[in-house]
């Protein structure tokens, strides 16, 4: 951007006179900055690997876009080798006569894209860049960025872009006053008399205007346009138009033509833009330029705010479409914010009511040790519900509570699993598989355990040892017992898991598959 | 006789990722439909299950029913040998004790072959009955890979709820807590970016996450990942394989604490 700044402002001591009089003639300029641009554009395909468009060329270099075209195109003569170029070719296409193509391709496409024109097409470069990118909005980032600069700068500064003096399309109607003038718009073209495009196109790319105004005769233009801009150009001021677009409305390519076209206008510019192409009169298209360029401003739409000069009624629908998605994104996101603020409690509610579910069917357990931590499965409700003898989802093994009485007054409650000799016997037989493993823990673990039962209750040792799985559920001193178990470690934890599970798991209350599924 | 050969051997290399962490040895059941895995995890909370059906495969000859017990560890090893392009066939004899990894490069100018010795694996096969479920989520993947990893830096454990307007994903640590909500999504450019919510009712359910983060390794697998959830039901995350069959794995929910102070 350094760069445009140094050149801009150059531009508007040195070249003032050029740009609202009248044109250097193309050739001079040419033969003036030929060399040193030359040499510029090596450097900053090859180093800095930017793409070269010929629209950036003539912004930056302040040269018109056909003496952009023509130094491109000398640049790939000379140089051109290393290069990737794509070529902006225009003309009839076969297939459908009636409709004129202009289609962008890469330098190894080019012989098969001409066969598709019918006839004569005009192939100028387009852009030259160290590699084809992927993403075609590459093509015209640069340009991108560029043109938001200058539109940005202050009215009174003076830019090419603000007084088009590089366009090919003038309206002698359009007065501009330093930078402050009114912009001119796309529209202004109407007001040149036409010509029939097809010359226009057949007019070499250095004639100095074969500009692609010629777009215009596309077929899904309404407005017939006048391509043939040369003889306003030469007038005088310039109207605003940025001097050439090409090959954006090629329909087959719609994939480069959107999002080269995204780059001409933003989405309002180009609504307002169409409607006044609509109705017509270049005044009032002077109008909604100002409107536009103020909204523009305060719309902080950032890459899509670009002016439209264009005329191009292709473009104002690729790129329409293209911004339209915006605004219904951000208003759903509104809505769904509110959406799920009233969603919350929902949420919460049916915890809470999950959560009572669980404590009403725990009640038989929990009444009697309210802060213990029991095995809670995810059968619980069948082991709550049948408290004492329940059978399990597992059909081959029961789950069964215990509850009694010890000497000392204590209730002691036991899980057992029923029915667990032919469990044993698989275990001892499968001495590969993980359960055996985790059953040798659990018997640490259940030891473990024990020990800690063995501290307060003298008898629960006993228990312990004669079923693998214990749990213990005194009224007494459930916390006291409970606690080391659960949050000391991972092998108590395991013990008091055991209870429920063949299997064990480090968290207590971390379900077992088998719990839901059946051994089929 | 079994033979079974595979165009797309990648897909093969994948699924082994995706298994291998969750399970150490599993048998793969081959029969005439298909070839499928059914395998707990060591701790007996998570299920894996896989089909590939035999009509994904290029050629499928399965003359008896065939049980064959593998270490998963090692089988990614041999599969590791293959290449991303390579056409993979799977060899058996019948009682033979080793299987034929046999892999072609796509030009045919390789061949290798890998034999891997079986194993007796005693493995119980579970029932696992259709079911409806509650509340079902279609997500992309990666997001939902993304969801799983980022929360399990915070939490352990992940509270799944899902409403009508959203799945939420919600943990919490000793650093403190998340909460990621994904809301229905249909309008998108490619259909498998959407987020889709079938809800009859709301379901809000506690998973152990490293669980999960194991079973997003299935996330090469396919573009978008459906989460089953039913109150009373391990949580299903099915991975569907293109043309192929599915991955799916089953983990039992942990039981809501009803009082939180408990917990040390």
């Amino acid at each position: 951007m350094a760069r445009t700044e140094k050149k801009a402002l150059i531009f508007s001591c040195g070249f003032r006179f050029a740009g609202s009089d009248r044109f250097p003639s193309e050739k001079d300029m040419a033969e003036i900055e030929t060399l040193g641009i030359l040499d510029e554009i090596q450097s900053i395909v090859s180093d800095k690997l930017q793409v070269v468009s010929y629209k950036w060329l003539s912004r930056n270099f302040l040269v018109s876009s056909n003496t952009a075209k023509r130094l491109l195109q000398e640049f790939v003569e000379k140089y051109g080798d290393g290069l990737e170029v794509i070529y902006s070719l225009s003309g009839w296409i076969k297939n459908n006569p009636s409709t004129y193509h202009i289609r962008l391709v890469s330098k190894h496409k080019l012989s098969d894209a001409k066969q598709e024109f019918d006839g004569d097409c005009s192939v100028q470069v387009y852009s030259i860049q160290a590699c084809l990118p992927k993403d075609p909005a590459t093509l015209w980032n640069h340009e991108f960025v560029q043109a938001e600069y200058l539109f940005k700068q202050p009215p009174t500064l003076d830019n090419c872009l603000l007084d088009n003096r590089f366009c090919g399309v003038s309206s002698s109607f359009i007065k501009r006053i330093g930078g402050e003038a009114p912009l001119g718009t796309a529209h202004q073209t109407m007001a040149i008399p036409q010509l029939p495009a097809k010359k226009v196109q057949q007019s070499s790319p250095n004639a100095g205007i074969d500009f692609t105004r010629a777009v215009k005769t596309e077929s899904h233009v309404k407005v017939d346009r006048d391509p043939g801009v040369k003889l306003a150009a030469g007038k005088e001021k310039v109207p605003l138009i940025l001097p050439n677009k090409k090959g954006q409305s090629d329909k087959s390519s719609s994939g480069n033509g959107s999002a080269l076209a995204s780059m001409w206008a933003s989405a309002e510019a180009q609504i307002c833009a169409r409607e006044s192409v609509d109705y017509g009169s270049s005044e009032e298209d002077g109008e909604d330029f100002n409107v536009k360029r103020t909204s523009n401003g305060e719309g902080g739409r950032k890459r899509r705010v670009v002016f439209d000069y264009s005329d191009d009624e292709d473009e104002y629908r690729d790129a329409v479409s293209l911004s339209s998605p915006d605004p219904p994104k951000k208003s759903s996101l509104c809505n769904s914010s509110f959406e799920e603020k009233e969603n919350e409690p929902k949420i919460n509610e049916v915890k809470q009511e999950d959560v009572e579910k669980v404590s009403a069917m725990n009640k038989g357990k929990k009444n009697e040790s309210p802060t213990l931590d029991k095995p809670q499965s995810p059968v619980l409700e069948i082991d709550a519900s049948v408290k004492g003898k329940v059978t399990d989802a597992v059909p081959k093994r029961r789950k069964v509570f215990k509850t009694r009485t010890d000497e000392r007054g204590r209730e002691v409650t036991e899980v057992v699993w029923e029915g667990e000799e032919p469990d044993a016997k698989r275990d001892s037989n499968s001495a590969k598989t993980a359960e055996n493993k985790t059953a040798k823990s659990e018997s640490i673990s259940a030891k473990t355990a024990e020990n800690d039962l063995v501290k307060s209750e003298s008898n629960s040792g006993k228990t312990a040892e004669s079923n693998p799985v214990v749990k213990n559920a005194t009224s007494r001193a459930p916390v006291a017992k409970k606690s080391p178990a659960v949050g000391n470690t991972a092998a108590a934890n395991k013990g008091g898991r055991g209870g429920n599970k063949k299997a064990v798991n480090k968290d207590p209350k971390q379900g077992n598959i088998l719990s839901f599924f059946k051994k089929s | 006789m079994l033979e079974l050969r595979l165009v797309q051997g990648s897909l093969l290399k994948k699924v082994l990722e995706a298994v291998k962490d969750l399970v150490n040895d599993a048998n793969f059941d081959c029969s005439a439909t298909g070839f499928s895995l059914q395998a707990m995890d060591s701790s007996h909370v998570a299920l894996v299950a896989l089909l590939l059906r035999s009509e994904g495969f290029e050629h499928y000859r399965c003359d008896r029913n065939i049980s064959m017990g593998m270490n998963l560890g090692n089988m990614a090893k041999m599969l590791k040998c293959a290449g991303n392009d390579d056409i993979i066939t799977l060899k058996a004899d019948d009682g033979s004790d080793v299987v034929t990894f046999m892999f072609e490069s796509p030009t045919q100018d390789k061949i290798a072959d890998f034999e891997m010795k079986l194993m007796d694996i005693d493995s119980e096969h579970l029932g696992i009955p259709e079911a409806e479920y509650h509340a079902i989520v279609r997500m992309p993947s990666s997001e939902f890979a993304r969801i799983c990893k980022d929360l399990s830096s915070i939490g352990d454990t992940v509270v799944i709820s899902v409403t009508k307007e959203g799945v939420k994903f919600s943990t919490r640590g000793d650093i403190g807590t998340a909460n990621i909500v994904c809301r229905q999504n249909t309008t998108v450019d490619k259909p498998e970016e959407a987020t889709v919510i079938e809800m009859n009712e709301p379901v809000s359910l506690t998973f152990a996450l490293r669980y999960f983060n194991s079973f997003t390794k299935a996330t090469p697998l396919s573009n978008t990942v459906t989460l089953s959830l039913s109150s009373e039901l391990p949580v299903v995350v099915e991975y569907k394989i293109a043309e192929m069959g599915y991955i799916r794995f089953y983990l039992a929910p942990k039981i809501e604490d009803d009082d939180e102070d408990a917990k040390p």
